[in-house]
């Protein structure tokens, strides 16, 4: 029975290492969804902007040497910029009834985003500040590990401004406006283009902030981040339920659980191919994600 | 001049790609499983000739048909949802393949190497080419036949009534179901050519770089796919052509005397084609004026 017990352990500990790293999903997803939400519209370049922001952000490290707290808030500032840029260069000049136009355009932002970041550090991975990194929590038989911690309460204190925003603001009551009816908010004076642009800068400095949770936890900041970033984040959307912010966040906490617990069972190689097939059952089984509700509009 | 044969076949296979993804996006389908259907071929491609010695068509054949089944199967689930749905099932499901690749192993001895692929190390030795004694000349000109069949059919297809029926679904579902398509069976079998034609692409692609890895399978390769009909402008087989020797041929190889600049400029240029041609560089006015161009009347 003892033994037994300890077999149970490792696992649990990897779910719940997973679940916190997962919050960092969560938050891409927020944003994959916010913008799918209000413009009906995917944003490819997001993850790689989220990225492109932590990097940004190491202007304050390296040069001022500011502590993490304040390399984070610039990361998800520089990210709330490069957001804007993405709208201005790939949503706000191109037709509205050009979907494939305007995702091309955001893949083209993904390329340039990564070759600018590449172009600037020479392709080499660059050390990301941490915050209670050398701090472990022993709630046995459990370890908690102080950085990730300290990510899963960042992420949460995010999620909590951005839901203020959403449902207690002007302007949050205009972005869910133009999000259910873009002409009839309109019509009751929302300026459609100036929301769209919030949207973006708002949905960006929340990915700022999860890459540079990714550079926290990770130890690094890498270009190749943003590839990945990208197709977990999209899951995530997905399984949560397209548009449902409580079903990104869900989404991206399973996610996190379960790709590291197949990662201890599996290796790292092979522990991809398990969150593609846990889509690909979400996909069968209940295509509308674990929030979502069946579209009738369209 | 080894170096414009080389172009030619770097041309030629992404051709094939485009043209996959070009079929299935007719339908009004964003596929991102192109890359996967590819390496599907590239890797069963490989390994008939290697392993069990076909001749090459024979083996091309065969795997772009296991493509189209894969493919089928695939298009099934993925009738269940649109949009952006169908952009990350498709994308997930081709990064399932690579990796799927990324973990197989399949080797047997053969005089005193090992072939066959190998995980992470890739599928190395795929020498028909040269163990034939095919000069880079050959290869291009068996490409190119390869494409410029592709091509006629699809051009072909395109004009007839089964053209008609594609776009139909990618204007309009509703209304294209109300005049009586089978909305199932459309997709489906856009797919399946789709991956037909990626199949055979991935096959010749094996064999002419000898070497395959996972690596070359990835996300970037699938959005390759969807960029060329989409730069394209959808409006016919030529505007991929056209939209791949722009990519491949001005973009990558013109460009490279900006050395690192060019991978920069290459987003930038995408972002700005975008804008300034929403519909695609080669778009349906663009067709029009060609076709005024040769001679022959508006269509």
């Amino acid at each position: 029975m003892a033994d037994y017990w300890w077999d149970v352990i490792d696992p649990i500990q990897s779910v719940l290492d997973g679940m916190m790293f997962g919050s960092i999903y969560a938050l891409i997803g927020i944003g994959f969804t916010l913008i799918f939400g209000v413009m009906h519209k995917i944003n490819l370049a997001y993850a790689a902007a989220s990225i492109g922001g932590a990097y940004a952000s190491l202007v304050a490290f390296q040069i001022l040497s500011a502590p993490a707290l304040v390399v984070f808030l610039c990361a998800a500032a520089a990210s709330g910029v490069i957001g804007y840029i993405v709208y201005i260069c790939c949503f706000r000049f191109i037709p509205e009834h050009l979907p494939l136009a305007t995702l091309m355009a955001s893949v083209g932002m993904l390329i340039l985003i990564d070759e600018v970041v590449v172009h600037a550090t020479a392709g080499m991975p660059e050390p990301y500040p941490a915050m209670f990194d050398d701090v472990m929590i022993d709630i046995s038989p459990f370890w908690i590990r102080g950085d990730l911690l300290m990510i899963f309460a960042l992420s949460v204190v995010a999620m909590l401004i951005l839901l203020y925003v959403l449902y207690r603001t002007r302007l949050g009551i205009a972005t869910r406006a133009v999000a259910q009816q873009p002409s009839a908010a309109q019509l009751c004076g929302i300026g459609q283009q100036q929301t769209n642009a919030v949207t973006f800068v708002i949905t960006g400095a929340l990915g700022g902030l999860a890459g540079a949770m990714v550079g926290a936890s990770v130890g690094i900041l890498s270009p190749l981040l943003a590839l990945p970033l990208t197709v977990k984040g999209l899951v995530v959307t997905v399984i949560g339920g397209l548009g449902s912010i409580p079903g990104a966040i869900v989404a991206g906490i399973l996610v996190g659980g379960f790709e590291n617990v197949f990662q201890y069972f599996r290796g790292v190689t092979e522990r991809d191919i398990y969150v593609m097939l846990l889509l690909f059952v979400f996909l069968t089984f209940r295509p509308q994600g674990l929030f979502g509700r069946i579209s009738t509009r369209d | 001049m080894d170096f414009y044969y080389g172009m030619a076949q770097l041309i030629g296979v992404h051709t094939l790609l485009g043209l996959s993804a070009y079929v299935v996006l007719l339908t009004g389908q964003v596929s991102m499983a192109q890359a996967g259907f590819f390496a599907i071929g590239a890797y069963l491609g490989g390994m008939l000739t290697v392993l069990a010695g076909l001749h090459i068509v024979p083996a091309m054949l065969l795997a772009a048909v296991a493509s189209a089944l894969v493919a089928t199967v695939v298009g099934f689930p993925a009738l269940r949802v649109k949009g952006l749905m169908l952009v990350v099932a498709t994308l997930a499901f081709g990064e399932a393949v690579r990796i799927f690749w990324f973990n197989f192993d399949y080797q047997i001895a053969k005089g005193n190497i090992q072939v066959g692929p190998l995980g992470g190390e890739g599928f190395k030795q795929i020498r028909y080419f040269p163990e034939n004694g095919w000069s880079t000349a050959d290869v291009a000109i068996f490409i190119w036949a390869w494409v410029i069949a592709a091509m006629v059919a699809l051009w072909w297809m395109d004009r007839s009534r089964v053209g008609s029926v594609l776009r139909a679904v990618g204007e309009d579902e509703l209304a294209a179901q109300s005049v009586g398509i089978n909305l199932t069976a459309v997709k489906v079998s856009a797919m399946g050519i789709g991956g037909f034609i990626a199949g055979l692409g991935g096959a010749i692609y094996a064999h002419y770089t000898t070497h395959i890895e996972h690596l070359n399978f990835g996300v970037v390769l699938a959005t390759f796919a969807i960029a060329y009909p989409i730069l394209g402008g959808l409006s016919s087989v030529i505007g991929v052509l056209l939209a791949v020797i722009f990519i491949q041929g001005f973009l990558v190889e013109v460009l490279r005397f900006m050395g690192d600049w060019r991978n920069l400029l290459f987003g930038a240029l995408i972002v700005l084609a975008m804008n300034v041609r929403p519909d695609g560089l080669f778009d349906a006015r663009a067709t029009r004026a060609l076709k005024r161009l040769l001679g022959g009347r508006d269509a």
